[in-house]
């Protein structure tokens, strides 16, 4: 029939052309699914330091005080800026990105380094349409897409193994999951 | 004729480049939400002394960034002028994005300044959310009173280097 090759040459053309957003969209749902349980954008590392006591109060810590205590973390470490977060802790910030927080009392503190995750970062980015403007259109295109691809996919193949048989199985087991788990949690 | 319309052309350009790069010249950073409206920053240690006086208005605070939401970005602290004084610039999940190395940079915030006021159960639901951001551990036990503060519902950003 003749409908039918149309529809498999748009389900094989569209398939290619979603090929590159599906995997950005796959991975970075990957990603952003388990936010709770890791951040998908930065890999932070928080290393303990015992820096001995500093002072009784943060606010009296000065910056070259605060620069002797960042050669103790790292000789090559420069202070681009202190603040006093209340009287006990004193936060540092560091000139290659990395803060740390210090318990002047006791002298215990904390090195903070965030690095971004290349790669995955642009993909949440994409995924969670923060840039907006165009890409907003640009993902309701690829809505649209996955949409054609769902509706001729479960046409490409007649017979036994097609919509009017297995197939049929198939997609009603898929349009179950999501009621079931609505029925369970909504 | 022709060399009219071009000439004019050019002169809008150069005219609209001029004016961009005096906004730049201005505050020099990068841009997070709606463009900055207000002309004057108000210090945070003004906002925290007397809110009530700021309550539902539109401000915009400048300081160092002490902290930014590790999960999705929506809020930076902003550091006062005075020692242990911060305040929180929350803003729509999505809409704006703070990266988290924007952690130490100042950055000039807008928005309107609102009051947060939680029960005791809230309190502790609130303290239960911040440490599980942080990875430390919370013991309910130790939020006994209500807690009252006050935040800004930012609406636009500049960090700066």
């Amino acid at each position: 029939m003749k409908w039918r090759k149309w529809n498999n040459i748009l389900h094989r053309d569209l398939g290619y052309l979603a090929f590159g957003l599906t995997v950005v969209y796959a991975i970075s749902g990957l990603a952003v699914n388990h936010m709770h349980d890791w951040n998908p954008n930065y890999k932070v590392v928080r290393t303990p330091v015992m820096l001995g006591p500093v002072a009784d109060d943060a606010a009296q810590v000065t910056l070259g005080q605060a620069s002797e205590l960042a050669k103790k973390i790292d000789p090559e470490a420069t202070v681009k800026s202190i603040y006093p977060l209340n009287p006990e802790t004193l936060q540092l910030f560091l000139s290659d990105g990395r803060s740390v927080t210090i318990e002047v009392r006791e002298g215990r503190g904390e090195v903070e380094k965030v690095s971004r995750r290349v790669g995955l970062q642009e993909m949440n980015f994409l995924h969670l349409n923060t840039p907006r403007k165009l890409w907003t259109y640009m993902a309701d295109l690829y809505a649209v897409v996955l949409l054609l691809l769902a509706f001729t996919g479960i046409f490409v193949i007649k017979g036994k193994k097609g919509i009017k048989g297995r197939g049929a199985w198939l997609v009603s087991i898929g349009v179950m999951i999501p009621i079931l788990f609505l029925w369970a949690y909504f | 004729m022709k060399a009219n319309w071009l000439t004019l052309l050019m002169v809008a350009v150069v005219f609209y480049g001029c004016n961009q790069n005096n906004e730049v010249a201005e505050i020099a950073g990068k841009e997070y939400g709606k463009p900055l409206e207000l002309k004057e920053t108000v210090k945070v240690s003004a906002l925290l002394a007397t809110p009530d006086a700021y309550l539902g208005k539109k401000v915009q605070v400048e300081g160092k960034i002490l902290d930014v939401c590790k999960m999705r970005g929506c809020w930076i602290e902003i550091a006062g002028d005075e020692p242990y004084q911060k305040i929180k610039v929350k803003v729509d999940d999505g809409v704006i994005v703070f990266p988290m190395d924007a952690k130490g940079k100042t950055a000039r915030a807008e928005g309107e300044l609102y009051k947060v006021e939680l029960t005791v159960e809230e309190a502790r639901k609130h303290m239960q959310h911040r440490a599980e951001e942080y990875g430390e551990k919370f013991d309910p036990a130790t939020v006994t009173e209500p807690m009252v503060f006050y935040q800004i519902k930012g609406s636009g950003a500049v960090v700066m280097n």
